[in-house]
């Protein structure tokens, strides 16, 4: 809102510096976002709020200032040139839907002359960054930018009937704007019509037909109040905003349009016009006052500080407040009208802080009497899942949470994706049920910048429809290597990325969640590689998979390289029980190692051998390694040898090597009944 | 005497050769020895041949002995200089190499402000608080006494999912609501999360960012105590000497409000030009306020009992102020040359 430091001037009588001025107006929350040097004058640009109507005029904020400063507010003087004619003998208004316009005032002036604006009022347009058309044109605009109460001005003769009724619009009927625009009006839509047809688009713009024209003579002055909603509503429709339409959308003051017609009325007759008698002013059902108690240990209680009772009624008071005490401390205060955003007594405590001023307000900790525990498992596992994910060198990536079609079809994650209504475009028009997509758009984006390898892990919300229509959000973590891992070092090679990292780091977080007894099996999907992926299953469900990406999908995103992916649904996951975390001491006695290697028929995997050992719980097996694996010569074909350490440990005493060599029996008696196996030549199993 | 110069410029012919030999330091002390040691140093036998001259040539032959002797000292000392100054690379090994170290990946930058920010509020008793993305209409807005025509409420604004009264949070706000609803006072919480606003993305706008909101609900809690509780964030946050300032702003959902500037750590307040404050010395940095009596009953807590603040703030814009990242939507590109700097802030 562009404010005159001039125009204020005529309500108080303000003299303080530009600083001071834009200082006291920030502190009472009516920002300056900026001002500059006009003529004489100096315009400020200030931010309101939508709940201020009241300071979208002049009068206004010189009422606020006139608060902040404790200066006298001095009403203008309208002096009225007054004919014999009565205003309801020259015109009828009649509203239709009081719901919609809830007062229409109006004064009729005869004999004005159209003529360019005086000097001082065209200045004031100037400043508010309007062009001056006319007299008639420039005193409506000066009005609204006065008082914030739009009025409109017709031409008498031109109102067929001179009747003016408030209606809405009728099916098929049209009105030609003043500015150039037909409009189709629809029957939601608040007219003013004459007996005929409609003249204006109630509170938005008015009509061609019945607008001031240098031969107009005879002029009707409408000032009203309109249901915000509607003149919404309306201006929406026709997608034009006007100074008019702006301030009744945020509503104005229902007991103001009679002074504003009043005050149309004085400087229209300046230029010949005489006025009617009498304003006409419909108002069927007056607005009641609103009334708050306020007491004085509520502003403590709020504001944590005491203010003097003779500021609390003086401010109130100079606000516009009725303040009666009715007992000790405690006020009953009737709202003015044009204090729209007052309801309730937190509200005016708002504004005695405001004029009080905030940095008077002492600065202190809030008391801390109880704590509660604070269990913040689900955070704690999330935080160090990303630990794991930074040690095995992967960088974190945030993407959007928006998808589209295409690109989440190529997935085949097999969840229905949430739909956006009014997406910002078609490219954002889905929620992502998988963070894949993201991260291969990340590595074209960082390869084709130049990076030899990447790694990347994302830890966000995936989001689908339920199976019963409602909506769902899972934790989701997923990650992507390819390329060079590492910085070149003088001393070797890179490695380079391939399903086994990426599996090593699976292993790693579900190790350190303690869900290590997972499990894998062998994955087919449209998204990987044909047997080159794995899904990871825990306590009988999928709560994962991970593989290297199928080609087309990597040709979708421009990638060349081969891209290994992986991604777990931790909030599936966290709905399982870990293993428990037990301690127990670290034993004093001596390890005892085994290597053991076996030829095996190469297609049984590795897991199923695991899971033989595992089951057996041997006593005393602190651990075991595959330490090597291979085949070809000298192992037979369709065999390989596969070669283990086991560690051996009692927590209580010195084992012996008998005691190992039963354990040992035990492993290859269970190995030898689930598979065919043999014990590699040349190597003793009972030294 | 013939002989002693003979011998001397002879001695000079090995000090020459010798020294372009040296090349640590024990080749130094060799040739020390050799020439200067105290019992067989070829000076010292030089000094033993001199006894043996006439009277009259032990003078001359003293001068000249000297004079070698200094030579050589000279000589020697810039050796020992130039092999301290390459002394660390006259080891077997080269061990000034760069050395070898896992690479350890970076964090994103938004979760780097996060947990920042998260950890001072811990330090102050505050738990942290998360809750779902998509949200309805009434948690979003109604329990927040957004009026039904509040401009918030467009379909410019929020971005809504197919079906009725459901969106994506414009705030963390709703997770304020779902704590009151299940909780009894005091309550003393952060909401740290994504929101997502209809907003096409720009150098200062993007349809999806981070925002960490506070809430305190006790009794007798005051606008004091946010004052206080504000102030010790930022400057902890920033810096203990900047200067935080407090003005009247509009909120629905609190009553008073304000909004929270701090003083312009760019220019420290000094430049009426500064294009980060724009000279005015303030730089918006939060909203804040006591919460809304109407907000408080929405969630069955007694306003007359109980009373409480709240605040929010931006994560990304606060990050980029903070850092003067020129672009918001560096955050979500995720150029890993970007993600990287911060690893080391
Ligand atoms: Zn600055």
């Amino acid at each position: 809102m562009k404010i005159s430091v001039n125009w204020l001037k005529d309500h108080i009588d303000l003299e303080v510096d530009p600083d001071g001025l834009i200082d006291a107006l920030n502190n009472i929350g009516l920002m300056v976002g900026g001002w500059e040097a006009f003529e004489d004058d100096i315009v400020l640009d200030i931010e309101t709020y939508a709940n201020r109507p009241d300071t979208l005029g002049h009068r206004g904020i010189a009422r606020e200032i006139a608060v902040k400063f404790g200066l006298p507010f001095k009403e203008l003087e309208l002096p009225l040139d007054e004919s014999s004619l009565e205003t309801a003998d020259l015109v009828d208004i009649q509203i239709l839907n009081e719901d919609l316009c809830p007062r229409y005032t109006g004064l009729v002036v005869k004999g004005v002359r159209i003529e360019s604006s005086p000097e001082w009022l065209q200045k004031r347009l100037r400043s508010m960054n309007l062009k001056p058309v006319n007299n008639v044109v420039d005193v409506s605009n000066y009005v609204l930018f006065a008082t914030a109460q739009p009025i409109h001005t017709f031409d008498l003769g031109k109102i067929a009937g001179n009747r003016i009724i408030v209606r809405k619009a009728g099916k098929g009927e049209s009105l030609l704007a003043l500015d150039g625009s037909l409009l189709e009006l629809d029957s939601e839509m608040l007219v003013i019509a004459d007996e005929s047809k409609p003249v204006a688009l109630a509170g938005v713009i008015g009509g061609m037909d019945s607008s001031v024209t240098d031969s107009t003579t005879d002029i009707f002055i409408e000032s009203a109040s309109f249901h915000p909603g509607s003149i919404r509503s309306s201006a929406k429709k026709i997608g034009l905003q006007t100074d008019a339409s702006y301030r009744f959308e945020r509503h104005t003051d229902i007991a103001f349009p009679p002074l504003a017609a009043k005050m149309a009325a004085s400087l229209l007759c300046r230029f010949g016009g005489k006025v009617s008698k009498g304003l006409l002013d419909v108002y069927p059902a007056p607005a009641k006052t609103k009334t708050v108690v306020l007491r004085r240990h509520r502003i403590r209680g709020l504001l944590g500080l005491d203010v003097e009772d003779g500021f609390v009624v003086e401010t109130l008071e100079s606000l516009g407040f009725l303040v009666e005490e009715k007992q000790p401390h405690i006020w009953q205060l009737k709202v003015p009208s044009f204090r729209i955003d007052i309801e309730r007594e937190a509200d005016v405590i708002e504004e005695i802080a405001r004029f009080y001023g905030y940095d008077k307000i002492p600065t202190q900790l809030p008391p801390m009497e109880e704590l509660e525990p604070i269990h913040d498992e689900r955070r704690n596992r999330i935080e160090s899942l990303r630990q794991v994910m930074f040690h095995q060198g992967y960088d974190e990536v945030v993407n959007l949470s928006f998808t589209h079609p295409e690109e989440e079809s190529l997935f085949h994650t097999n969840r229905r994706p949430v739909v956006i209504r009014n997406p910002i475009s078609t490219r954002a028009s889905l929620l992502r049920t998988t963070l894949s997509g993201g991260l291969l758009q990340n590595i074209a984006w960082n390869r084709n910048r130049g990076a030899e390898g990447v790694q990347l892990f994302e830890m966000s919300k995936t989001y689908y429809r339920k199976e019963n229509d409602s909506y769902g959000e899972d934790e989701t973590l997923a990650f992507a290597a390819t390329g060079l891992v590492g910085e070149d070092h003088w001393q070797g090679a890179r490695i380079k990325a391939d399903f086994f990292s990426l599996k090593g780091t699976c292993e790693a977080l579900m190790s350190n969640l303690r869900y290590a007894a997972c499990s894998f099996m062998e994955l087919e999907h449209e998204c990987f590689l044909k047997g080159a992926a794995l899904s990871i299953h825990y306590k009988g469900q999928i709560v994962g998979c991970l593989g290297e990406v199928n080609p087309p999908v990597l040709k979708y995103f421009s990638i060349k390289e081969k891209v290994w992916l992986a991604e777990l649904n931790l909030t599936r996951l966290f709905a399982k029980q870990p293993q428990p975390f037990m301690f127990s001491p670290i034993s004093r006695f001596p390890s005892i190692e085994r290597d053991l290697s076996i030829i095996i028929d190469k297609d049984v995997v590795f897991q199923d051998i695991r899971e033989v050992i595992d089951r057996l719980s041997i006593l005393n097996l602190e651990k075991y390694v595959l330490v090597d694996k291979f085949s070809g010569k000298p192992v037979p074909d369709g065999k390989a040898s596969l070669s283990f350490r086991f560690v051996f440990r009692h927590s209580s005493k010195t084992l012996l090597a008998e005691d190992i060599d039963i354990c040992q029996k035990q492993i290859l008696a269970a190995l030898r009944s689930a598979f065919k196996i043999h014990l590699r030549e040349g190597e003793s199993i009972d030294k | 005497m013939r002989e002693i110069k003979n011998q001397i410029d002879a001695y000079r012919k090995e000090l020459e050769k010798a020294t372009a030999r040296i090349k640590d330091a024990e080749s130094l002390q060799e040739l020390h020895t050799l020439f200067l040691g105290r019992k067989k140093g070829y000076v010292t036998l030089l000094m033993n041949a001199m006894k043996f001259l006439p009277p009259e040539e032990k003078r001359d032959a003293g001068q000249i002995i000297n004079l070698f002797k200094k030579d050589v000292q000279d000589v020697l000392d810039g050796r020992q200089k130039s092999i301290q100054k390459s002394r660390i690379i006259s080891f077997a090994a080269d061990l000034t190499l760069p050395g070898r170290s896992p690479y350890w990946g970076a964090p994103h930058p938004l979760r780097l402000f996060q947990n920042r920010i998260e950890s001072i509020f811990q330090k102050m008793g505050f738990s942290i608080e998360e809750g779902p993305e998509i949200e309805t209409d009434f948690y979003n807005f109604e329990a927040l006494n957004f009026p039904p025509e509040h401009p918030a409420r467009d379909d410019w604004d929020t971005l809504y999912l197919d079906k009725d009264d459901w969106l994506l949070r414009t705030h963390t706000s709703p997770v304020q609501i779902r704590v009151m609803e299940k909780r009894k006072p005091p309550i003393r919480i952060i909401c740290p999360g994504k929101v997502f606003r209809k907003e096409a993305p720009d150098p200062t706008h993007s349809p999806m960012f981070y925002q960490v909101e506070g809430l305190i609900v006790d009794h007798g809690i005051t606008f004091a105590h946010l004052k206080g509780t504000i102030d010790f964030f930022l400057r902890t946050f920033f810096h203990e000497k900047i200067k935080v300032r407090f003005r009247p702003s509009f909120f629905p959902f609190t009553e008073p409000s304000a909004e929270v500037d701090i003083s312009c750590t760019v220019c420290n307040q000094k430049d009426d030009n500064c294009r980060v404050c724009g000279g005015s010395g303030w730089v918006e940095i939060l909203g804040a306020g006591m919460v809304d009596p109407q907000v408080l009953k929405n969630v069955n807590i007694d306003p007359e009992k109980y009373s409480g603040f709240a605040f929010g703030m931006g994560i990304d814009r606060t990050g980029m102020f903070q850092y003067q990242i020129p672009d918001l939507r560096y955050f979500f590109d995720n150029d890993l040359r970007f993600i990287r700097k911060f690893s080391r802030q």
